[in-house]
């Protein structure tokens, strides 16, 4: 049983506030992932928990025992850097060995384990080689393997897959989520890419300057976002934000001024004061055949032929932009007019503090 | 070169990749055989005569080398350069020490670092005058530590017993410096993530030490034990300002024992002279040849 929790940690760099105060409750067994952008202080939240950075103040348990101030290698908790860290010096066999020989393990034993995680991930012809000898994702599977011999609760991974290319990046993908499926372990791992952490997670953790934005699968982040900063982060390409005015309407509906119609929304018994909001529209949520409650027109400014989908960037006529991914098959060109389709089920609305009044939660 | 560009066209172009290489080697090649080839032939030919320096040289085979065998000073000479050399290697981790508590961000660590390479960048003459200076009797710092701890003064630098181990530890100075900086760079350039990663793996402290850094450092081991070993075999400077080889030739070494017999006042016998110096060189061409043979096998392997 390995459970992670955090209550109230905070970290500082002399006067400088990293992480503000976060809890936290991964459960034993969870893909739980972290995201968010750069320098938001994923990465040291990482490093807090693998024993690697002091906590100022708070809390951490793993596993139900008290580990604030436990040492690294005695946490039960094995980590996987981003440069793989590993050692130049010792072959494959060494370095997946190193960590069992430095707490004292017989000879036998380190060599059945290594040989074991070996043969998990495929590295076994490799042992003998020194990690100059060896592939980016060969070698990636070594600083895995490194990981995994010494049986630890918890895994953590420091952005693994950012110095690997596409191809790979795609295929380690698949490998670390069958990996957490066979050894059942507690994961924790840190990304910037929105998409490793849809594809991979449990449970999705968005950080922004040190505070947790949003906790939850990554479904409920994508159709639930609690606010501006996720609805921004989770998707790709991001929701678009308009800038509307929002008044009150009859039996419980709001009125949306959008450049060319008015689009009526169902309150879903919130109370709305109304006045300047946001209104979040997924890109692939607005119709570029013009079928919806409210139809606008709008200018095509650019558009992105993919194949399988196509992205036309537009203004309305009040100026502002938007992004709406389109069938393949669309073919209006940069200059005309596209007739876009909303549908009010899809809308989210956003008060002036950023915080999610509505959510366009298709699923519901 | 002119031959190069006075050929018929083409000669140049066509062989430009073969014989640039060549071109660019020749200043050095030609530098090399003028001031370090020849000389070392002259100085074994110079060995087998028995020359003032001036008049005829006289053909005596190899009588400079047997009176050497016969002579006290080239043993005295002899067994106090195995002391440096011995001593002197004891630079390399007291380096690394330095390195390694050197080796933080701390406010002002630059300001640390140059004041601990500074002996480094001073003379040796000018380190060996201060060591004179600090082993003084009545007045120097360390006759008055000694004074005030055991009661008697000791003059260093005029007691057979201490004079070699004084001047070498004003050698081991400025060397500590050298092999200090020798090892900030190698530690620069380990991986931040790499001792993390042995810290998770349960390495501290001494083990941390032994099995992630220091393998990674042994090309600033190698470069530091090169510099060292040379560098003792031919100390010559401190000896020569801090004592002259005395008291009665007790802290001669081989360099300065040739320089006293082939330029000294004592004489001028150019032939006993070289005879020392070829001793000396073939001693250097040991660890020359250990250190190359090492260099070529590593470049195989990477």
């Amino acid at each position: 049983m390995a459970d992670v929790s955090l209550r109230k940690v905070k970290k500082q760099f002399g006067a400088l506030d990293v992480i503000k105060g976060v809890d936290l409750d991964v459960q034993d067994g969870e893909f739980c992932v972290f995201v968010g952008p750069s320098g938001c202080g994923k990465s040291t939240l990482l490093r807090m928990i693998a024993g690697l950075e002091e906590i100022t103040s708070g809390e951490l348990s793993i596993g139900g025992r008290d580990m604030t101030k436990v040492g690294p290698s005695e946490r039960g908790v094995a980590m996987v850097f981003q440069s793989y860290a590993l050692y130049p010096h010792m072959t494959v066999a060494e370095n997946i060995g190193f960590g069992l020989k430095m707490t004292g393990h017989s000879k036998e034993l380190i060599a059945e384990r290594t040989a074991r995680a070996a043969k998990m991930l495929q590295l076994d012809a490799l042992l003998k080689r020194k990690p100059g000898q060896l592939s980016g994702g060969q070698r990636q599977r070594v600083a895995i393997g490194r990981a995994i011999v010494r049986n630890p609760e918890v895994f953590l991974f420091d952005e693994p897959l950012s110095n690997l290319d596409a191809a790979l990046r795609v295929q380690m993908r698949t490998e670390l989520s069958k990996l957490h499926q066979d050894l059942k372990a507690t994961m924790i791992y840190v990304t910037h890419d929105q998409v490793e952490a849809m594809t991979m997670a449990d449970k999705i953790v968005v950080l922004s300057a040190g505070r947790i934005e949003q906790v939850g699968s990554p479904l409920e982040l994508y159709h639930r976002p609690n606010n501006l900063f996720v609805a921004g982060f989770i998707g790709s390409p991001k929701m678009n934000f308009l800038k509307v005015t929002v008044a009150a309407g009859a039996g419980g509906s709001l009125n949306i001024a959008l450049p060319g119609a008015a689009l009526q929304l169902p309150s879903h018994g919130v109370s709305v004061e109304g006045g300047e909001m946001t209104l979040g529209l997924r890109p692939e949520h607005i119709d570029a055949t013009g079928k919806g409650d409210v139809v606008i027109e709008a200018t095509v400014k650019l558009a992105e032929y993919l194949g399988s989908e196509t992205l036309f960037f537009v203004t309305l006529s009040d100026g502002s932009e938007l992004a709406v991914k389109a069938d393949g098959l669309a073919r209006e060109k940069p200059g005309e007019t596209i007739r876009l389709g909303i549908n009010a089920k899809a809308c989210h609305l956003f008060d002036a503090n950023g915080l999610a009044v509505i959510n366009g939660d298709l699923t519901r | 070169m002119t031959k190069a560009v006075s050929s018929p066209p083409g000669f140049w172009t066509k062989n430009q990749q073969k014989l640039a290489p060549w071109l660019f080697l020749a200043p050095g090649f030609l530098m090399f055989i003028i001031y370090v080839l020849v000389p070392i032939v002259q100085s074994i030919w110079i060995s087998f005569h028995d020359w003032d320096g001036l008049g005829e040289k006289v053909w005596i085979g190899l009588g400079n080398y047997v009176e050497l065998l016969d002579d006290d000073s080239f043993y005295t000479s002899l067994k106090n350069n195995v002391i440096w050399l011995v001593l002197y290697l004891l630079s390399i981790p007291a380096g690394l020490a330095v390195a390694l508590f050197l080796n933080q961000t701390v406010t002002g660590i630059r300001l640390y670092k140059s004041l601990f390479f500074f002996p480094f960048v001073i003379s040796q003459v000018v380190v060996g005058l201060m060591f004179t200076w600090f082993y003084a009797p009545d007045f120097g710092l360390f006759s008055k530590l000694i004074e005030w701890l055991t009661g008697e003064q000791v003059a260093v630098l005029a007691d057979e017993r201490f004079v070699t181990y004084g001047i070498i530890a004003a050698g081991l100075w400025p060397q500590t410096a050298y092999c200090m900086i020798l090892y900030l760079t190698g530690l620069n350039n380990i991986n931040p993530e790499q001792v993390e990663a042995a810290r998770m793996d349960g390495a501290k402290g001494m083990k941390l030490l032994w099995f992630v850094i220091l393998p990674q450092l042994a090309p600033a081991t190698f470069i530091a034990m090169v510099v060292t070993v040379i560098g003792s075999l031919r100390s010559f400077d401190l000896v020569s300002i801090m004592t002259a080889g005395g008291p009665y030739g007790s802290s001669q070494v081989l360099s300065y024992f040739m320089y006293e017999q082939a330029l000294s006042e004592y004489g001028f016998r150019m032939g006993y002279g070289a005879a020392i110096a070829v001793v000396l060189f073939l001693i250097m061409m040991v660890f020359i040849t250990l250190f190359i043979v090492r260099m070529l096998s590593q470049e195989r392997n990477a």
